[in-house]
C-alpha cells in the first residue's frame, strides 16, 4: 500500500475519463473513504481494504469500466458460443448471391464469394479473442517469470536479459511478422500467439523487472530477510503480490493491440489463413469490393474497431484503478 | 505511460502496414527522350531473360518487344507471317531449307545471319545450359546427343543444323513435322547476337536482341525501361517513344493506379472491378478472345497425386465445379467455361472441339461426390489449390473453386487456397517440383496451333509439362500427328491424343479466357494480339 494520501488525484482523474457520472462516482468514493488511519493511509469505514478490493470498488463505478467490460463479456461469449446469435456456417457460401446486400436472415448482407457476411463476423470475434487472450496469457507469464526473477536476483543474469530485450524492442513488429510467419504453412493460430508472445514478452520482462526491483527495497521485504526468509518465499509472499498490478495493467492494454495486431499480419497474408475466419483475412478479402460491396468491408473492420476500442479502455480503466501514480 | 505508448505504437503500424500494400507501386509517367513514352502494368519474370529460358507470359512479353524471329504472328489474326525468314522451302516435311532476309541487324550493328540462329539454337539445345525451351529443339537431328535424358552431353551443336551460307542454314529433323515452320515465331527460335556468348553477364544484364525496342535499364521488383530502336529495320517500328513496364503485386493496384493517371496501360483488370470497368473507362477497355485456357495441373511427382486411381478424383473434382457460376459472377462473362483442352481461337479447323471434355467438365456435385469417394478421397482430407496471388485475380476464383468443391462434398474444409506472393515465386517453386497438390496453370498459346496446346503441356517431358505426366498412348498420338502432312489429318490425331488426356483427367480444364485491358486517354490504337498481350509497337501516345 503507497503510504501516501491519494485520495484528490483519483477525483481528478476520474473527472478527467468519464464526464459527469464519473464525477459523481467519484465523489461517492471520496466520501466513503472519508475515515483514515493514523498513518494516513485510507480506510474505508469499518475493516481495511487491500490494493485489490479497493481497485475493485473503483472500477465498479467507472462507467468506461462497466461499458467496456459488457462488450468483451458479449465478445467472450460468443466467441464460445457463435451459434447462439448466428445459425450459419462461416464456411458456406453460395456464389450466386455475390455482393448482394442486406436482406432478410442475412442482416450484413454477402461478400465477393457470397458468404454471410453477418454468420463470419461473429465467428471471427472467436479467433480475436483467442488470439488475443491466448497472446497476452503467453506474454504476461513469460515476460513477468523472466523479468521479476532478473530484478530480484540482480546481477549478470539481469544485465544479460535486460541486453536481450533490448534486441527484441529492434525488431518492428510488423516486419518480424513478414519475415517469420511467411514460412509457417499452418493455418492454426498457435504460430501466430508464439510469434506475439515472442516479440511481446521484453514489453512485459522490463516491467515486472522494474517493479520487482522498487518492491524488493520495502522495509517488510527487508525484514524478511532480516528473518532468514528463503528466496522463493519472498519472492511469492512478499514480492509477487506487490510487483503484479502493473503487469496486469499494461497486459490489459497490450490484448487489445494484440488483437489489432493479428487482424494486419492475417490482412498482410501472413497471420490466420483460409478456411480460419478473422477479420482481417475478411478485410483483406472485401477491399477491392469497396466500390461494389462495401458492406462487405465495413461490418469486419467495425467489429475489429469496436473490440480493440474495448479491451484498451478496459485496460485503461484497470490502469486508473490499480496504480493510481501512473496517471 | 509505457502501456499506451505501445499501443498507439501497433495501431500505427497496423495503419501503415493497411496503407503500404493498398497503395504500392505507383510512381511517374514520365516522358523520355525520343518520344513519348508509356507504361503499362508487368510482373517480374522468373528467369534472366535468355530466349531458350523463358516458358512464362512477363519474360516472353519482353523477348516479343526486344526480338523479332523467323515468323510473327499476325497481332489480328494470330496467322505465322515471314519476318526475318525470306523462304522456308522443304520437300518432305522433315527437311527445311531456312533463309534468312537480307539488311536485319541487331540493335549493337551485329548483322543477324544464318549462324545467329543456328548459334542461338544450339545453346537453347544444350543441356549444359539447362534452358526451359530445350525442348522444343528436341526433334531436330541430335537433340539426344547435345540433350540426353540420362548422362552428360556427348556433343555440343545439333547434328541436323547446318549454316550453308551467310543467309541460309538447313534444318533436318527426326522425323515428319509438317507445321514446323509455323512454330518458328516462339521466342525459342529467336537469333542471338555474338554478344550473348562472348559476355554473357553484361548481355543478360542488358539483353541486344533485333525487334523494335531496346532494354534500357532493368531492376527487378521495380521496373523494366524499354526504348524505341531508331534504327529498327523491320516494318513493325515502334510507334512511341518506348514502354516503362512497372512491376505490380496486386492488379487492383495496378488498376487503381490507371485511374488515378499514374499507369497508361493494364493489361490485366482486376475481376472486383469489372462490374465497374465500363463506367469507368468506357471504350477504353477491351476485351478480346485470346489463345489462353486456365486448367488446374496435379503434380504427379508427388506420391498422394501420383498414385493408381487418382484419375476419379481429378474427374470428381473437375465435376464439383461449377464453371458457369463462376465465369458468370466473377469473371462478368470475361471468361468462358472450358469444354476442351484447347482454345476456342484455333477455330475449328484449327483443332478448337467443344465438348471434347464432356460431362467431366459439367458441373455435378453429386456424382462429383461418389467419384472421389470411389478413388479413395482426396489426399490427407484435404486439397490445397496453388497459385499467385499477385496477377489474374487467381485468389478470387480460386476460392469460388474452393467454395464449390466445398458445397459438392459437403465438407467445408475439403478444399483451400494455398497463395505464393508473385508469379514468379510461383513458377519457380512450380518448376523445381515443389508441389504438393494442384496447382493453377494457365496456358497462354505460343503459336496458334493445337500441337502448342498439347505437346508443350502433356507430352512426356514437355517444356511447360510442369505436373510431370507421362502417358505412352499420348506421346505416340503426337508423334503421329506432327508427322501428318495433312492439316485436317494432323487435328484428328491430336484430337484423339487430347482424349487420352480427358481419359485421364490429366489436367482440369476451366475456362477460355478473354484478353482484357483498360488504358489512359494518353493512348490511342491500343490492341491486344491473340496471345492477350498488347500490341504495344503499335500503340500512340499523346
Amino acid at each position: 500500500m503507497p503510504d501516501e494520501p491519494y485520495e484528490p488525484e483519483r477525483a481528478i482523474a476520474g473527472t478527467g475519463m468519464g464526464g459527469q457520472m464519473d464525477l459523481a462516482a467519484s465523489e461517492a468514493v471520496t466520501l466513503e473513504k472519508m475515515p483514515r488511519g493514523p498513518d494516513g493511509t485510507e480506510r474505508p469505514a469499518g475493516r481495511p481494504r487491500s490494493l485489490w478490493s479497493d481497485a475493485w470498488h473503483d472500477l465498479r463505478r467507472n462507467p468506461v469500466f462497466i461499458l467496456s467490460g459488457l462488450v468483451i463479456l458479449f465478445l467472450v461469449v460468443i466467441s464460445l458460443w457463435p451459434s447462439l446469435i448466428a445459425s450459419g456456417n462461416p464456411l458456406q457460401c453460395d456464389l450466386a448471391k455475390a455482393q448482394e446486400g442486406s436482406q432478410a436472415g442475412h442482416p450484413f448482407g454477402f461478400n465477393g464469394q457470397g458468404c454471410d457476411v453477418y454468420t463470419r463476423t461473429v465467428y471471427g470475434a472467436r479467433t480475436s479473442v483467442a488470439v488475443g487472450v491466448c497472446a497476452t496469457l503467453g506474454v504476461a507469464v513469460l515476460g513477468s517469470v523472466l523479468g521479476g526473477l532478473a530484478g530480484f536476483f540482480g546481477g549478470v543474469w539481469d544485465a544479460l536479459l535486460s541486453r536481450v530485450t533490448d534486441v527484441f524492442f529492434a525488431i518492428p513488429v510488423v516486419l518480424g511478422g513478414l519475415v517469420l510467419l511467411s514460412v509457417v504453412t499452418s493455418n492454426s493460430i498457435w504460430p501466430v500467439i508464439g510469434f506475439m508472445v515472442l516479440l511481446g514478452w521484453p514489453q512485459i520482462s522490463r516491467i515486472a523487472r522494474g517493479s520487482v526491483i522498487t518492491a524488493k527495497q520495502n522495509d517488510y521485504v527487508q525484514a524478511a530477510r532480516a528473518l532468514g526468509a528463503s528466496n522463493s518465499r519472498m519472492l511469492l509472499r512478499h514480492i509477487a503480490p506487490n510487483a503484479v498490478a502493473p503487469v496486469i495493467v499494461v497486459a490489459t492494454i497490450a490484448l487489445g493491440t494484440y488483437i489489432a495486431l493479428e487482424a494486419t499480419l492475417s490482412y498482410l497474408g501472413v497471420g490466420l489463413k483460409p478456411p480460419s475466419v478473422s477479420w482481417g483475412i475478411d478485410i483483406s478479402a472485401a477491399s477491392p469490393y469497396i466500390r461494389n460491396a462495401p458492406h462487405a468491408l465495413l461490418w469486419p473492420s467495425g467489429a475489429l474497431a469496436l473490440t480493440v476500442l474495448a479491451f484498451i479502455m478496459l485496460g485503461d480503466a484497470v490502469r486508473d484503478a490499480l496504480d493510481p501514480k501512473l496517471r | 505511460m509505457r502501456g499506451a505508448t505501445h499501443a498507439k505504437w501497433v495501431a500505427c503500424a497496423t495503419a501503415a502496414a493497411l496503407a503500404a500494400t493498398a497503395c504500392g507501386g505507383g510512381g511517374d509517367g514520365g516522358g523520355g527522350a525520343g518520344g513519348e513514352v508509356l507504361s503499362s502494368s508487368w510482373g517480374d519474370p522468373q528467369n534472366p531473360l535468355e530466349p531458350a529460358n523463358t516458358n512464362e507470359v512477363q519474360g516472353g512479353k519482353v523477348l516479343d518487344m526486344v526480338f523479332r524471329g523467323l515468323k510473327r504472328y499476325d497481332p489480328e489474326t494470330g496467322a505465322a507471317e515471314d519476318m526475318l525468314a525470306e523462304k522456308i522451302e522443304t520437300t518432305d516435311q522433315q527437311n527445311f531449307t531456312i533463309t534468312v532476309k537480307d539488311g536485319w541487324t541487331f540493335s549493337n550493328g551485329e548483322k543477324v545471319t544464318a549462324k545467329s540462329f543456328v548459334d542461338a539454337w544450339n545453346y537453347g539445345a544444350a543441356l549444359k545450359n539447362n534452358q526451359r525451351n530445350a525442348y522444343f529443339f528436341s526433334y531436330i537431328q541430335g537433340y539426344d546427343k547435345v540433350h540426353p535424358e540420362k548422362g552428360e552431353q556427348s556433343a555440343d551443336t545439333l547434328s541436323g543444323l547446318k549454316v550453308t551460307g551467310e543467309r541460309t542454314f538447313t534444318v533436318a529433323l527426326a522425323q515428319k513435322w509438317s507445321t514446323f515452320p509455323d512454330t518458328l515465331g516462339y521466342n525459342a527460335y529467336v537469333p542471338l547476337p555474338r554478344a550473348f556468348f562472348d559476355d554473357h553477364d553484361a548481355w543478360l544484364a542488358k539483353p541486344v536482341g533485333n525487334g523494335p525496342y531496346t532494354v534500357q535499364s532493368y531492376t527487378r521488383g521495380s521496373q523494366m525501361s524499354l526504348r524505341k530502336w531508331e534504327e529498327y529495320p523491320g516494318p513493325d517500328k515502334a510507334q512511341n517513344g518506348g514502354v516503362d513496364l512497372k512491376v505490380y503485386t496486386d492488379n487492383n493496384t495496378a488498376y487503381t493506379d490507371l485511374m488515378a493517371g499514374n499507369l497508361d496501360l493494364v493489361d490485366d483488370v482486376p475481376a472486383a472491378q469489372l462490374r465497374n470497368v465500363r463506367s469507368d473507362l468506357g471504350d477504353r477497355y477491351l476485351n478480346t478472345p485470346a489463345g489462353i485456357i486456365q486448367t488446374l495441373a496435379f503434380p504427379y511427382y508427388d506420391k498422394n497425386w501420383g498414385k493408381e486411381g487418382m484419375d476419379k478424383v481429378r474427374k470428381g473434382l473437375s465435376m464439383a465445379i461449377d464453371r458457369e457460376q463462376i465465369t458468370e459472377t466473377i469473371f462478368q462473362k470475361t471468361r468462358t467455361p472450358a469444354t476442351d483442352w484447347t482454345s476456342p481461337v484455333l477455330g475449328a479447323d484449327g483443332g478448337y472441339k467443344a465438348g471434347l471434355c464432356g460431362d467431366a467438365c459439367e458441373y455435378r456435385p453429386d456424382e462429383a461426390k461418389k467419384l472421389i469417394q470411389e478413388g479413395g478421397g482426396l489426399p490427407g482430407g484435404q486439397v490445397r489449390i496453388a497459385y499467385n496471388a499477385d496477377t489474374g485475380s487467381h485468389k478470387d476464383w480460386v476460392d469460388a473453386v474452393c467454395n464449390s468443391v466445398n458445397n459438392a462434398l459437403d465438407n467445408d474444409r475439403a478444399c483451400v487456397g494455398n497463395p505464393v506472393g508473385t508469379f514468379a515465386d510461383f513458377r519457380k517453386q512450380i518448376t523445381e517440383n515443389k508441389m504438393t497438390g494442384p496447382f493453377r496453370a494457365g496456358w497462354q498459346m505460343d503459336y496458334p496451333l493445337i500441337q502448342n496446346f498439347l505437346q508443350p503441356l502433356y507430352y512426356t517431358n514437355g517444356s511447360s509439362n510442369d505436373g510431370k505426366w507421362s502417358n505412352a498412348e499420348f506421346d505416340k498420338l503426337v508423334d503421329e500427328a506432327n508427322a501428318e502432312d495433312d492439316t485436317a489429318a494432323a487435328v484428328e490425331r491430336f484430337q484423339q491424343a487430347e482424349e487420352v488426356v480427358r481419359d485421364n483427367m490429366a489436367a482440369i480444364p476451366l475456362w477460355y479466357q478473354n484478353g482484357s485491358a483498360g488504358y489512359s486517354e494518353r493512348l490511342s490504337d491500343v490492341r491486344l494480339n491473340p496471345f492477350s498481350v498488347p500490341v504495344y509497337d503499335q500503340i500512340k501516345v499523346g
